[in-house]
């Protein structure tokens, strides 16, 4: 039977040549520039080790750790994780190749991206417990718990693709995940970590190698189970991946959301509802509240995510973190509400099929993006431990994040025909930075008040409150104003 | 052994809650060659991502080869299938396409030379399929799909993009196929392919 490896060797020796000295240099030197940029923060989280850390801290810092590991997982179930080239499943995929030895090298970069995360989770746990004595010993326990704990979770989203059985342990594991993060910063379960903290390098010991145990297990079962991962989720994994590739060297990240959006909807039965009677401009923008309607899910997800700012401020976040974390958390909140302007933006057809003036329309579908932005924020900022009216920033932010959300929405693929600048600090791609920085330089400009007065929290709030509820309009309405000659 | 090489029994599917087939039989025999007919939407394309297994069906049994579809390399090594334009490898040309078929199975069926003679691809077996036109890509799609071994062929619309002149000269090499002892089952719009085979409908009538 022909082997997998022949028939890579066959695609290697097509597609790409030897490696040369460059493609080595460029290489290493990413690396070492790697190294130098995540040097730094992580020397020092390890000179700060044997400080005391506050209870409090600890179970916010938790709370958040827990909520990343979620992510994580969350991250590997929806990616697939075992996934291949879409030319690889056309090709190599329905063939009597042996499944598990032609999967092998998606399992192996799993195992990399898990063995990162766990290192960065790793860190993060050492941030957060600290190391009081035997500092090496605490290090190297913390980095070996968070691999474990990736390399174990990796292997059970690869599980969970070949046995619904496993799905149901990968979603009790995070349900799981999702309630420690509330016990966690609850409070209630102050002393847990706190023992943690200080266990004996014996009970360390002893959890290290439980946890080394349990993912070496489940790693093997993962392996095992390769060859039985169905070939329909593979091809649909692969056409994900290949959309994900195309966005990613096209340096065109509008694309994931597109297909994320695309494959919700394809997999959902729905049933017609009765358009309420609104007048012609605010009809197209009934679709966005549809949308949202129908998603009550993600609604859930996106209100469950209003505590995470105050929870930054309890794991000893700075005011300006805290003002990042608020306005950038209801900017997203609002970006989630835009999907008509994008589609429109994209594709005009419908829009001038339904012969709808632009700024009408605009204007419709800001509604929905800044009640959505409004809201969170101001739900955030009423968890924050401050008192009196910073909550109004809220809803006096909302029309600069509707603004902001908008512009995000509707800007222009990447422009790659811009020039990159070589300066000290490396080369930056300008068409790159300037897709990224549109829409988000808007909502900045519009919530400059509220960003100001958050990150000095000593100042008395009024007058930056009358500033904001200016700006906020003035920036929307400038926003629609020249939307009538400029598409982002 | 078995007398049907696709024996399936009231093969029920629903997709997003709309229901696609509704309880389906069909017996194809070794050898023959089917044209599956009907209209858009009436479900000839899910019936054979059923067949193939990349799609579950709600309830009913599917046998190939006298038992229950296995997903696995002995499986994919007796059965070729053709539905959308295959993902094309960016740096690989039509020649160097075929060649990978042929370095995936330990046999081949024609050589790869002639596979480019047979569907006219020679002039073009140094491109790579994406300056090909739409006829060309599915040419190619089909030259890769009956240069391998295969004892049945499950074919999604194969006449898509090509001309009267080669539509007809599909019809031949599915002839040749067929006698020598392969099974076709094939989701189509062409008279010319209908009309020389077989045909059934999803829905129990004949388009």
């Amino acid at each position: 039977m022909t082997q997998v490896r022949d028939v890579r060797a066959y695609l290697r020796s097509r597609t790409h040549g030897p490696a040369s000295a460059i493609d080595r240099y460029v290489t290493v030197f990413g690396l070492a520039m790697l190294a130098a940029v995540a040097g730094r923060p992580i020397s020092g989280v390890l000179a700060a080790l044997d400080a005391p850390v506050d209870p409090v801290r600890m179970g916010a810092g938790l709370a958040l750790l827990a909520v990343a590991f979620t992510g994580f997982l969350a991250a590997a179930r929806a990616a697939g994780p075992v996934l291949m080239s879409p030319a690889d499943a056309a090709w190599l995929l329905l063939s009597p190749l042996d499944r598990r030895k032609l999967l092998g090298r998606s399992a192996l970069v799993i195992g990399l991206v898990a063995l990162v995360a766990g290192l960065l989770l790793g860190v993060g746990l050492l941030g957060v417990l600290g190391a009081p004595d035997q500092l090496v010993w605490r290090v190297l326990a913390a980095l070996v718990l968070g691999v474990s704990a990736t390399v174990g979770g990796a292997a059970l989203a690869v599980l969970g693709q070949s046995s619904p059985a496993w799905q149901i342990w990968l979603s009790g594991a995070m349900a799981a995940l999702l309630v420690l993060a509330v016990v966690a910063v609850s409070g209630r379960l102050r002393t847990v970590p706190a023992v943690a903290a200080h266990a004996p390098l014996a009970a360390v010991t002893a959890a290290v190698a439980g946890a080394v145990a349990v993912s070496w297990l489940l790693a093997r079962r993962a392996w095992a189970s390769l060859d039985r991962i169905p070939a329909r989720d593979l091809v649909a994994s692969s056409a994900r991946a290949g959309y994900a590739a195309d966005a990613t060297v096209g340096l065109d990240l509008s694309t994931f959301t597109w297909i994320a959006e695309d494959n919700h909807w394809r997999s959902r039965t729905l049933v017609s509802r009765r358009r309420p009677g609104v007048a012609a401009p605010l009809a197209p923008a009934w679709a966005d509240w549809l949308r949202v309607i129908r998603r009550p899910g993600r609604l859930a997800v996106v209100a469950a995510t209003a505590p995470l700012p105050a929870v930054l401020v309890q794991a000893g976040g700075s005011p300006t973190a805290s003002a990042v974390a608020v306005l950038g958390g209801a900017l997203a909140v609002a970006a989630t509400a835009v999907s008509g302007a994008r589609r429109d933006a994209g594709n005009p057809a419908l829009a001038r099929l339904l012969g709808l003036g632009l700024r009408p329309a605009l204007a419709a579908r800001a509604v929905l993006p800044a009640v959505l932005g409004g809201v969170w924020a101001t739900a955030a900022l009423l968890m924050l431990p401050v008192d009196g009216t910073w909550w109004l920033f809220g809803p006096l932010a909302a029309p600069a994040l509707a603004a902001g959300a908008l512009r995000m929405a509707r800007r222009r693929p990447v422009d790659h025909s811009l020039p990159v600048l070589e300066t000290g600090g490396g080369a930056i791609p300008v068409g790159p930075l300037l897709w990224a920085g549109t829409g988000v330089d808007l909502a900045l400009l519009g919530c400059l008040p509220a960003f100001a007065a958050l990150t000095t929290p000593d100042a008395a709030p009024g007058s930056y409150l009358l500033a904001q509820a200016v700006t906020g309009v003035a920036v929307l309405l400038g926003y629609l104003w020249r939307a009538r000659t400029s598409r982002s | 052994m078995y007398d049907a090489i696709i024996d399936i029994r009231r093969l029920t599917v629903d997709l997003g809650g709309n229901p696609v087939l509704r309880g389906m039989d069909l017996r194809v025999s070794p050898g023959e060659i089917v044209a599956v007919v009907g209209q858009n939407g009436s479900g000839k394309s899910t019936l054979l991502r059923c067949v193939a297994g990349l799609h579950p069906g709600t309830s009913g049994e599917i046998r190939v080869f006298g038992e229950p579809r296995s997903d696995d390399a002995r499986f994919w090594g007796r059965v070729g299938l053709l539905l959308d334009e295959p993902a094309w490898y960016p740096a690989l040309t039509v020649r160097e396409h075929l060649e990978l078929m042929a370095a995936v199975h330990s046999s081949t069926r024609m050589t790869v030379d002639a596979a480019l003679e047979e569907f006219a691809l020679v002039e073009r077996a140094d491109a790579v399929p994406l300056n090909l036109s739409t006829g060309q890509r599915q040419r190619l799609s089909l030259a890769a799909a009956l240069l391998r071994p295969s004892a049945l062929l499950l074919l999604d619309e194969p006449e898509r993009g090509l001309d009267a002149a080669f539509r007809a000269r599909l019809a031949d090499l599915l002839d040749a196929y067929a006698k020598e002892g392969g099974t076709v089952v094939m989701a189509t719009h062409d008279p010319g392919l209908t009309a020389r085979n077989r045909q059934v409908s999803p829905t129990g009538v004949a388009a």
